[in-house]
């Protein structure tokens, strides 16, 4: 048996860290379910996630009480439906769409992923319908979680792409002005998207991938919050210098993603399918200690959002790969820490407080993964400025050779300082200022593609 | 032919009593198979699981310990055992689970969770108990291969720590090996 401080330790990052598994999800592909018809493929669809997922939600359930450690989500991804729908009009594919949502209510799933499009170097007209049906898409489906891939590190940033992300976002945010453009928190554009990622919105099961894989995401920061907060008060922090802190982040990583490896593992075996990767990334909830935000204000920062909020980031972000790297046999997906306005209470407050504004959390996301995430905005906002602050996320991603993404929602009939509350892990806000609105109209215009940053070219 | 003799020595403890042990079993022609040794309250302990040839009997080895020099005395009990050691059955079982409980220090701690165990025909695999000031903590590891119903044994766990006013937590043995160790006993279960 183990030492006695040993088992201890474990468990009270079970028990009073509240140690879980954020998400286990299944990734499938479906390009296999092409048919002749329209309503053939879509029959493909619902049978092939049926017959993999029926029992999924199950048996994550009975390995969660197996080991006493909760899998919050269980979640499913899917091939880009644009290639899967590849040739469909764009009312096609709402009823592909409609599929998938079926397929998931069926399986017990929440979310579902995948109904995306990789668009970074050129769109093709079935592509171009694909990004029209969007919104249609999302405004008559539950569960369906949308993501366009519009740049590379690799091919660079196709502009014509992200003149209609604008619009994509702004449609989206006015087909569900009811419930405050709740569609646009379920649509992300990338740069550099990932095939493995488990973490919704933004999860696909990428081309490269096995028939289908089994994806794990690590539990989420309360963990490393509350375990820094013990050993500052068990050392004093007169004792402890920032390489003590990320060292404790490491460890803390190390023992949290073994933990998420071991119960994927686990279903990926009782499922009969094949273990992808472990994501290492740290993703916020809106619940009160589950918060990245809450790590930076233990590591010194008042208010999120303050001078020195990008540099500890950066530590927590390198800390969190290098723990967690060692750990798993298969590392993948996002890998880092989340800041997702809206989903995290802390950065939530910090811009209430006029701490956070949107160029801060912009640099931020420049050693971080992933991007602007679950930032409202002022429903006002057009199109053509939301396009640029997507550029601008973009060419962060491309140059820094990383994923970053972005997820606006122009809240319709809001302003700056009003509150949009989406509930549940979606979580609240006030709308984030947007400076500088109208002046990137000529930019956007342009249209075509920035190139690939040089070094890029490593063939 | 050759048996296997399992040895249980306890002694105050000095340096030099496994230099001690080890020279009589070593003069008598034994081979060691395996041992595990412990200090507690300055008193050592050890068991031991040593091949002889068949001429060699427990008496030979109480004769050999009762022969060493030392001031403080040094008891063993020596058992032939009955079936032969096994490779195999070392490996803990795949329910291996680790039940922690802790509660403030009282007389009959120890006795409550045993007879919960035995209720239950669990099986206690190791067990490690301290105190620190008024907390007791007790850490089991049991084996739960049998048990058919994880869920009704966690509910029964609940109502145990509520009516004793402990502490109890379950999980399974593996959790604590990954969160732990590296190395190859990880995920035991999964390789299996």
């Amino acid at each position: 048996m183990l030492r006695s401080d040993q088992i201890m330790g474990t468990v009270e990052m079970v028990q009073k860290e509240n140690l879980d598994v954020r998400t286990v999800t299944m990734g499938i592909n479906l390009l296999d379910c092409r048919a002749g018809t329209v309503k053939k493929t879509c029959k493909g669809v619902e049978k092939k996630i049926n017959h993999y997922a029926n029992n999924f939600v199950q048996k994550c359930d009975e390995i969660a009480l197996k080991y006493g450690i909760p899998v919050v989500n269980k979640r499913i991804s899917v091939t880009p439906a644009a290639m899967v729908g590849a040739g469909f009009e764009a009312s096609d594919f709402v009823l592909l769409a409609k599929s998938l949502d079926k397929a998931a209510a069926k399986a017990g799933i929440d979310i579902l992923g995948g109904f995306t499009a990789h668009v970074e170097k050129g769109m093709t007209k079935s592509d171009k319908a694909f990004i029209n049906a969007i919104p249609e898409a999302l405004k008559t489906t539950k569960r369906l979680c949308s993501s366009i891939n519009i740049a590379s590190s690799q091919k660079g940033i196709n502009m014509d792409a992200v003149a209609m992300m604008g619009e994509t976002i702004k449609n989206l945010a006015i087909e569900t002005a009811e419930s405050g453009g709740f569609g646009a928190a379920k649509f992300v554009v990338f740069c550099n998207q990932p095939g493995d990622n488990p973490f919704m919105a933004g999860a696909i099961h990428g081309v490269e991938e096995a028939d289908v894989v089994l994806n794990v995401g690590v539990s989420g920061p309360g963990v490393i919050a509350r375990s820094l907060r013990k050993i500052i008060k068990k050392k004093g922090r007169e004792n402890l210098k920032l390489d003590d802190i990320a060292e404790e982040i490491k460890q803390i990583t190390f023992r949290v993603t073994r933990c998420g490896e071991l119960i994927g593992r686990q279903v990926s075996k009782e499922l009969e399918v094949e273990f992808g990767v472990v994501d290492l990334s740290l993703a916020p909830t809106p619940k009160i200690g589950d918060s990245v935000g809450e790590i930076l204000q233990i590591l010194g920062v008042d208010d999120v959002g303050a001078p020195g909020s990008t540099a500890i980031v950066a530590m927590l972000n390198d800390a969190v790969k290098k723990g967690g790297i060692f750990a798993s046999k298969a590392v993948g997906g996002l890998s880092g820490a989340f800041i997702p306005v809206m989903e995290d209470a802390v950065l939530a407050d910090a811009v209430g407080k006029g701490a956070l504004s949107l160029e801060k959390l912009e640099a931020m996301t420049c050693v971080c993964s992933v991007g602007l995430d679950m930032v409202p905005i002022p429903g006002d906002v057009s199109a053509a400025t939301i396009s640029a602050i997507i550029a601008d996320e973009m060419a962060i991603g491309m140059v820094n050779n990383k994923t970053t993404a972005v997820r606006l929602i122009p809240v319709p009939g809001k302003k700056a300082g009003e509150i949009v509350s989406f509930g549940g892990l979606f979580g609240e806000s006030p709308i984030m200022e947007v400076r500088n609105v109208n002046k990137s109209d000529r930019f956007v215009a342009w249209g075509g593609r920035i190139p690939a940053p040089i070094h890029s070219f490593k063939n | 032919m050759s048996k296997q003799l399992v040895i249980s020595v306890m002694s105050k403890d000095r340096p030099g009593i496994i230099a001690d042990i080890a020279t009589v079993i070593f003069e008598l022609g034994g081979d060691l198979a395996d041992l595990n040794q412990s200090v507690l309250g300055g008193y050592f302990s050890m068991i031991l699981i040593v091949e002889f040839d068949d001429g060699i009997t427990p008496e030979d080895l109480l004769a050999g310990f009762s022969h060493i020099q030392s001031e403080t005395k040094i008891e063993a009990n020596i058992k032939v055992m009955e079936d032969s050691l096994e490779t195999e059955k070392n490996k803990l079982p795949l329910e291996t689970y680790i039940v922690t409980a802790q509660g403030e220090n009282r007389k009959g701690l120890v006795k409550i969770m045993g007879d919960f165990f035995y209720s239950k025909h669990i099986n206690v695999l190791d067990l490690v108990t301290t105190r620190d000031a008024d907390l007791y903590t007790m850490i089991f590891q049991i084996d739960l291969s049998h048990i058919s119903s994880l869920k009704d044994l966690r509910q029964e766990f609940e109502l145990l720590a509520d009516k004793e006013n402990m502490e109890l937590v379950l999980q399974h043995n593996d959790i604590f090996m990954a969160t732990n160790e590296v190395g190859t006993q990880l995920m035991s279960s999964i390789e299996n």
